[in-house]
């Protein structure tokens, strides 16, 4: 399990630093419009697909 | 998920939380919730006013009875 | 600085051990007081709680909060805990730095860096500042320009509530009032809708929210008194003015 992982199983976890936080928003921020676009090409195709 | 189980659909998107759908009047109200707090915070000061006032006011009677 | 720890406990055993208790403190108590006695215990016996927060760091808390779809408290008969208040309870575990605080706060994704095509794209839905100012509307912090992440930006507004001195909060949470972003928020039985600036607004003066007393926070004009807060200046100040001079007091206010 990932969180066993993380935490090494001992039941710590590593502080993190605001540079860690700043480096996951921008990944989570670039993820979430990846998604989004992703999801306005996913309905073109199938309007493509419905139309053809 | 386990954990979200509970939440209905159609009570999660009875809500529509999509921002800039019509910004002129997104704004709009926010101006009206921006007016209604400034009236509060002006209202609040004016009664604490009014209220040192009414203090200022009986301490200086009753020095005047003392006299 | 970031040195000196390093390690946070996984789950919450140091922090629900009454007498134990050895992390950082929050106004001389253990944070974890700040939340009745019922909400922890239910928050703990909660799977969002376990399944979803355990061995969380300051960082990859981030991955559960962009996932957030609403605020609030507690819901249904049972008093369920709502994913918001589980990670806020979790923060309150972390007791995280101010700069990771105002980083939840005022996240904004520069992707001016190098990322043409999302850039030429905000830009054609009007997601941009500047295209919005065309259409007369002010350019408040509210087009997603900062706390590109709105859960997650009322998530950190909480915690700053509870854990912050009174002249920091109102210095860190009144430039807010002006995010209006729509939110929505569970109550009891349902979900309502609400708004950034007023669940901030909600935060500075009501003494219970999220199902969580919140402690009395000293009223502005003290402070203001005391010369440790200049008074607000809203960004609407000007037009009120105006509309003062002109028709007086036409707009009924009811106080709460």
């Amino acid at each position: 399990r990932q969180h066993l992982i993380a935490t090494g199983q001992t039941g710590e976890v590593k502080t993190a630093t605001v540079e860690d936080v700043r480096n996951r928003l921008r990944w989570l921020a670039r993820k979430r419009r990846e998604d989004a676009k992703e999801e306005v090409i996913d309905v073109d195709a199938r309007l493509e697909m419905a139309r053809e | 998920r386990d954990w979200d189980d509970d939440v209905e659909e159609a009570d999660i998107n009875a809500v529509d939380d999509t921002d800039g759908v019509d910004p002129e009047a997104e704004y709009a109200a926010w101006k009206l919730r921006e007016l209604k707090r400034i009236r509060r915070e002006r209202q609040a000061i004016e009664e604490a006013e009014a209220q040192l006032a009414e203090i200022e006011r009986r301490r200086n009677l009753t020095e005047a009875e003392r006299e | 600085m970031a040195k000196t720890e390093g390690y946070h406990r996984a789950d919450e055993k140091a922090l629900t051990d009454d007498r134990g208790y050895r992390g950082k403190l929050i106004r001389g108590q253990n944070p974890a007081l700040l939340f009745e006695k019922g909400v922890r215990d239910r928050i703990i016996d909660s799977y969002y709680w376990k399944e979803q927060c355990f061995g969380l760091n300051e960082a990859t808390l981030c991955d559960r909060a962009a996932d957030l779809k609403y605020i609030g408290g507690t819901s249904g008969i049972m008093g369920k805990p709502t994913p918001f208040l589980c990670l806020a309870f979790k923060l309150l575990q972390l007791v995280p730095s101010r700069d990771i605080i105002l980083e939840y706060l005022n996240f904004r994704d520069d992707v001016e860096e190098n990322d043409d095509d999302v850039k030429a794209e905000r830009h054609e839905n009007g997601d941009d500042g500047a295209a919005l100012n065309g259409t007369g509307i002010p350019d408040l912090n509210a087009q997603g320009k900062l706390g590109e992440f709105k859960y997650l930006r009322c998530l950190a507004a909480f915690y700053i509530r509870l854990a912050w001195e009174p002249v920091e909060i109102y210095k860190t949470l009144e430039p807010l009032l002006t995010d209006y972003r729509k939110i929505k928020r569970r109550t009891k039985d349902g979900f309502t809708l609400t708004y950034v600036d007023q669940f901030i607004d909600d935060l500075l003066t009501k003494d219970r929210m999220c199902a969580t007393s919140l402690w009395k926070l000293r009223p502005r004009q003290d402070l203001e008194d005391l010369d440790l807060l200049e008074p607000r200046e809203s960004p609407i100040a000007d037009e009120i003015e105006d509309m003062d001079e002109g028709e007086a007091d036409d707009v009924q206010v009811v106080s709460p």
